[in-house]
């Protein structure tokens, strides 16, 4: 048997310490964390936005529920912290896959104990992975449809857990080191598979659940019987919820806070940093998430590839990353991948589709034309909806709204609270036009191009490509990087030919933190490395 | 809410005035409430620059100019312009235009409402009186913010129902205050007189009652149209006023701006001040209103 | 006395009847399936119609109108408002975390208001039409125009840039640590104040001018100083009854009414939860809480009112 584990990629440390622009330059954490010896104690002081709906990160989908859960809990695998996306074991200290990549057998680490003292075994992950892709009736699992490779899950002794495919997939190992698939112990799953949606949550991580106060604090405390020796070095952790940016970057000015680990609007990056020094460092990572422009390809007149390419050619995405980078962090013009990825559709053949062009002059005359042909030609009325969000959501639509009508498109803009967002996007398809985000914790394109397979409850467009299921569903299970890589390219080349959305910018994040937190890398997710058990203080 | 004891109470009297002409009554205006004068020259700049607006304006309220993000005041853009390069004095202007149409439609819509059910629940009495008072009671119970967040978040954000969301708890303080006055009116000597001479009902409601109720409904619009402003501002914050791009006075406030207050301090100041100004400007108006037509408080 | 207690608490029955009848009807026209609504917000993937089910039976919609009718008011008379969707605790404890806070800023903020409004009040009538009544009324009125978030953020934010402080994120109550309650309560506390005392100051105004009016003060006024200075204090205390009234009223709406402020400040109080509420489509949430701050506000009108008549016996007999 022969052990495989993805590699760690050079091209990705370039993605992960970021580009940094202007005068924002951030300290490289790892090096300064070889420098300096750890230092053991005091407690992380973190702001966050959201409170969480619930924290059972099974069921949730939120950094709300993530972030402050996250410490509490192992994982069978994980994302390595500070080497995104390169996976490493978490409470599975080895693995091995058989040739013909159905059957993965991994060995648990003994001696790791919960909580409440009981000892943690494979039958733990198993239940914890039986909840995941088999849900009992009332108890919800968001992402059960990234696992549909996987035909069981056995535990033939404590010591091992067996996961048996129904084909062979590219993605499973960092699937399985998904951050939301937190290990329970059994026996509380037994008696409720709901329990930890709302009782004092029972893990195995570095850290013990302490305090939660609904709407304002999140405390865990150290965990002296982690089984990762030395670890954590901090005493606890302590979120506060604020839904209020401006309070959240005064907070860390006023360093009643010490990080924000999602994001901050550059504007308060730059003067938390103008006051500060110093004592902060910025991390400017990218973000696996693009924002773009669904369209309902069931409703006229969008059912008309004209009119679609026509709303695709008026965005000048160029512009777009230049205006909306300092305002909302949204900069990399790309397709359905990230771009400076392996899985991206190279530069120079992105410029050649439609509303990738680099003269705006000459997309918006072809655009203007399209129109015409498609029977507009003394413009468009349209509705365009959104979510209530102003960052970056709200300034994407503004610029857009601005960007269509120079091609005679008029755009009423109906922002929807997060609920009716959804209902109206992907439940009912109520809508003309969507600002759509598509994103995951890491850069895998059985995540990534979900969105775009007939039937798929992200596909908010709501069309349907027999060509491209087809791709998706070979690119999932073809095992070498490059053959899988043209799959996918391929895929995303027939989506853009035919536009059936509008894919515009790609998100970048600013992290700020006191330099006194150290040893923790953003990586460009803000689901992942939120364990905390290698970050320490260096100062209370 | 409580100052509406008050405005009931100096508005009862009120049509016991003496009566002026017109001119000569907003001559004594301005001599006798300067304040008050000040209130009304606010009130009537802020509609001179509504009304002007696509005159006065310097750009388009809408247009953006990517290569003047976020540029400070000078002499093409006295107001700075805001994340997109956008003139904010044109949008300030425009803005009043939103400002006005929310205040004024929500309050005469709220007020009138409230007036109506006032003046049947004062003339018609007896049964209906009681169950009139009864509801209005109920929905002067619920904090008038949190009333209006519950509609608008119903109808979801758009001026339109930003605009129903303030109206509808406007009507009970109106009809509260309305019904004071039309008892008052209805109790006094000569509409009995009127009504025992057999004049017909309408008749007397429309002769009598209702000249008499007009000047605390002027008070009531007046003071109730600061307030809409304000909650239009509030309602924004919250989410669920107008959309983006509309040059809403709020809406200018909300999202992000206060995170531009150190970069470009400009963006959340001037439409602070608008809002600001103009809602003390209504207010300092129905403020010297009030004192100006209710006799007990006039001059020595 | 005990009469008049009776009659007003038996007209507070059909008042808290009717609010909960009206939230009731709110929470019905909301166009659309709620059940479906709510799924919307929380859940990746296409929505199991046996859940879907499952739900329409939870919030009891399948029921007959009446019968949903009835359950409503059987739960609000138990005190019993089901859990909330977005946590799944119950609606009154999750309530009972948030009140205290709320209650202390009520309880601060109306003190301030009073103790800003009721000498500016009085100074104001003392010298009507003066610039000193001017200043007074231009100060109050500018509380209540200046939007309550603007000023909330923009105080954070210059005690930041200036002073490099900022609020404690979390509530201690005032037993446990009063410095540090008092540093996070107490901007909050100063802008709600002073934006109330508004109201307070300009009754206070008017009631004086009106007790200065009765011809015994004319007369004293007339006097001399020593005279003047005796019946004023004595005017004063027939005045102020409607003023306390005013503060009481104030008071009670207050503690449902600060939803700004709550969010501004990061305050974790019962407006705050409201806003949560309905942006979480929380509508058992949104549905107890509406009705509760309006009995709240019911409540503490009567025990104004009956303080009042306590005070004045001539209201008893009306």
């Amino acid at each position: 048997m022969t052990t495989r584990t993805f590699r760690h990629r050079p091209l990705s440390a370039v993605v992960v310490l970021g580009v940094l622009i202007g005068s924002v330059v951030a300290a490289t954490p790892t090096t300064a964390a070889a420098q300096d010896t750890p230092r053991r104690g005091g407690v992380l002081l973190a702001a966050i936005g959201a409170d969480a709906p619930g924290l059972d990160p099974h069921q949730e989908q939120t950094f709300a529920t993530l972030q402050p859960t996250a410490p509490l809990y192992s994982t069978l695998l994980q994302i390595e912290p500070g080497n995104y996306p390169n996976v490493i074991g978490d409470v599975a200290s080895e693995w091995s896959i058989s040739p013909d990549a159905l059957t993965y057998t991994f060995k648990i680490r003994q001696g790791i104990r919960f909580h409440d003292g009981s000892p943690l075994t494979s039958a733990d992950v198993k239940a914890s992975y039986d909840k995941i892709l088999f849900p009992p009736e009332g108890v919800r699992s968001i992402r059960k449809h990234h696992y549909s490779a996987i035909a069981s899950v056995e535990a033939p002794d404590p010591g091992t857990a067996v996961f048996k495919l129904k084909f062979p997939s590219a993605s499973l190992l960092t699937n399985l080191a998904s951050p939301w698939n937190v290990i329970f112990p059994k026996k509380y799953l037994d008696k409720d598979p709901n329990y930890f949606k709302k009782n004092t949550p029972v893990g195995s991580g570095p850290f013990k659940f302490k305090n939660y106060v609904r709407g304002s604090t999140f405390e865990g405390e150290r965990n002296p019987d982690y089984f990762v020796k030395d670890r954590p070095y901090l005493n606890g952790y302590k979120f506060f919820i604020s839904t209020e940016t401006s309070v959240r970057a005064a907070a860390i000015r006023s360093g009643r806070a010490y990080v924000e680990f999602r994001d901050l609007p550059l504007s308060e990056v730059e003067a938390i940093r103008k006051q500060l020094g110093d004592k902060v460092v910025v991390q400017q990572t990218p973000f696996v998430i693009q924002f773009g422009i669904s369209m309902n390809n069931t409703v006229k007149p969008f059912n008309d590839i004209r009119v679609r390419k026509a709303l695709t050619l008026g965005i000048d995405r160029y512009t777009a990353g230049r205006v909306l980078h300092p305002l909302t962090g949204l900069r990399d013009v790309g397709a359905y991948t990230r771009p400076g990825t392996e899985w991206a559709i190279p530069q120079t053949e992105l410029e050649k589709f439609p509303g990738f062009w680099r003269d705006a002059e000459k997309s918006r005359a072809e655009a203007r034309k399209l129109l015409a042909e498609a029977g507009y030609p003394n413009g468009l009325k349209v509705t365009l909806k959104n979510r209530n969000i102003k960052l970056p959501y709200q300034d994407l639509a503004v610029y857009v709204i601005q960007e269509w009508k120079k091609i005679g498109v008029e755009a009423e803009h109906r922002p929807l609270e997060t609920a009716s967002w959804y209902a109206d996007g992907r439940d009912q398809g109520n809508f003309e036009l969507m600002v759509f985000p598509a994103g995951a914790f890491v850069d895998d394109p059985d995540q990534l191009l979900a969105p775009y397979i007939t039937g798929s409850p992200q596909n908010w467009a709501r069309f349907s490509n027999p060509a491209m299921d087809d791709l998706y569903a070979r690119q999932a299970r073809t095992l070498d990087p490059a053959e899988r890589r043209k799959l996918v390219i391929e895929m995303q080349k027939i989506a853009l030919d035919n536009v059936y959305t509008a894919p515009v910018l790609w998100w970048s994040r600013n992290v700020v933190h006191w330099a006194k937190v150290k040893n923790w890398v953003a990586p460009p997710s803000h689901f992942t490395n939120q364990k905390l058990q290698d970050v320490w203080l260096s100062e209370d | 809410m409580a100052t509406n004891v008050e405005v009931a109470h100096a508005t009862a009297t009120a049509s016991l005035a003496p009566r002026l002409t017109l001119v000569e009554e907003v001559l004594k205006f301005a001599r006798t409430k300067p304040l008050g004068a000040g209130g009304g020259l606010i009130i009537l700049g802020m509609m001179v620059v509504a009304a002007l607006a696509g005159t006065l304006a310097p750009y388009d309220a809408y247009q953006a100019d990517y290569a003047l993000q976020f540029a400070r005041p000078s002499a093409e853009h006295w107001f700075g312009t805001d994340e997109f390069g956008r003139d904010l004095m044109s949008r300030i202007m425009y803005g009043a235009r939103i400002a006005l149409f929310v205040g004024f439609t929500a309050s005469f819509i709220g007020c009138t409402i409230g007036g109506l059910l006032g003046v049947t629940s004062a003339y018609v009495g007896g049964r209906l009186d009681l169950l009139l008072e009864r509801l209005m009671d109920i929905l002067l119970a619920f904090p008038q913010l949190i009333l209006a967040l519950a509609i608008a978040s119903i109808l979801g954000p758009a001026v339109q129902n930003v605009v129903i969301a303030i109206a509808i708890p406007i009507i009970p303080r109106a009809a509260r205050v309305v019904r004071a006055t039309a008892l008052s009116v209805k109790e006094n000597v000569y509409v009995e007189a009127v009504s025992a001479l057999g004049a017909p009902q309408a008749r007397i409601v429309l002769r009598h009652i209702v000249p008499n109720v007009v000047a605390p409904y002027i008070i009531l619009l007046t003071a109730q149209l600061g307030g809409a402003i304000l909650a239009e501002a509030a309602l924004s914050y919250l989410g669920l006023g107008a959309a983006e791009p509309t040059p809403s006075w709020g809406l200018m406030l909300s999202g992000s701006a206060l995170s531009y207050a150190e970069k470009a301090p400009w963006i959340p100041i001037f439409p602070g001040i608008a809002i600001s100004l103009g809602v003390f400007g209504f207010n300092l108006f129905g403020d010297s209103l009030r004192d100006a037509l209710d006799p007990k408080l006039r001059g020595r | 006395m005990r009469t008049y207690i009776l009659k007003r608490l038996l007209l507070m029955v059909p008042t808290l009847l009717g609010a909960a009848t009206l939230v009731f009807l709110i929470m019905r026209v909301i166009p659309g399936d709620v059940a479906l609504l709510i799924f919307g917000g929380d859940q990746a993937g296409h929505i199991d119609p046996k859940q879907l089910a499952a739900m329409r039976q939870r919030l009891g919609l399948d029921d007959p109108l009446l019968v949903q009718y009835a359950t409503w008011l059987w739960g609000v008379l138990r005190l019993d408002f089901g859990t909330s969707l977005w946590t799944g605790q119950p609606v009154i404890e999750e309530l009972l975390i948030r009140l205290p806070l709320s209650l202390q800023l009520a309880l601060l903020a109306t003190m301030v208001s009073v103790i800003i409004a009721i000498p500016l009040g009085m100074l104001a009538a003392v010298r009507q039409d003066t610039w000193v009544d001017y200043v007074v009324r231009v100060i109050s009125i500018g509380g209540l125009a200046i939007p309550g978030f603007w000023v909330g953020i923009l105080t954070i934010l210059t005690l930041v840039i200036f002073f490099g402080w900022g609020p404690p994120l979390e509530f201690t109550p005032p037993w446990v640590d009063p410095w540090a309650n008092l540093s996070m309560m107490i901007w909050p506390v100063l802008t709600v104040g002073y934006r109330f005392s508004a109201v307070t100051t300009r009754m206070t105004r008017s009631t004086v001018l009106e007790v200065l009016r009765e011809d015994y003060i004319r007369t004293a006024w007339a006097k001399g100083l020593r005279e003047r200075a005796v019946v004023i204090r004595h005017a004063l205390k027939n005045a102020m009854l409607p003023v306390i009234t005013l503060i009481g009223t104030e008071f009670a709406f207050l503690i449902g009414g600060l939803v700004v402020t709550e969010t501004v400040f990061t305050l974790n109080g019962i407006g705050r939860f409201v806003v949560d509420a309905v942006a979480h489509r929380d509508y058992p949430v949104v549905q107890a809480l509406v009705f509760l701050i309006a009995t709240g506000f019911v409540v503490i009108n009567l025990l104004v009112d009956l303080t009042y008549a306590w005070f004045d016996p001539r209201i008893r007999y009306r």
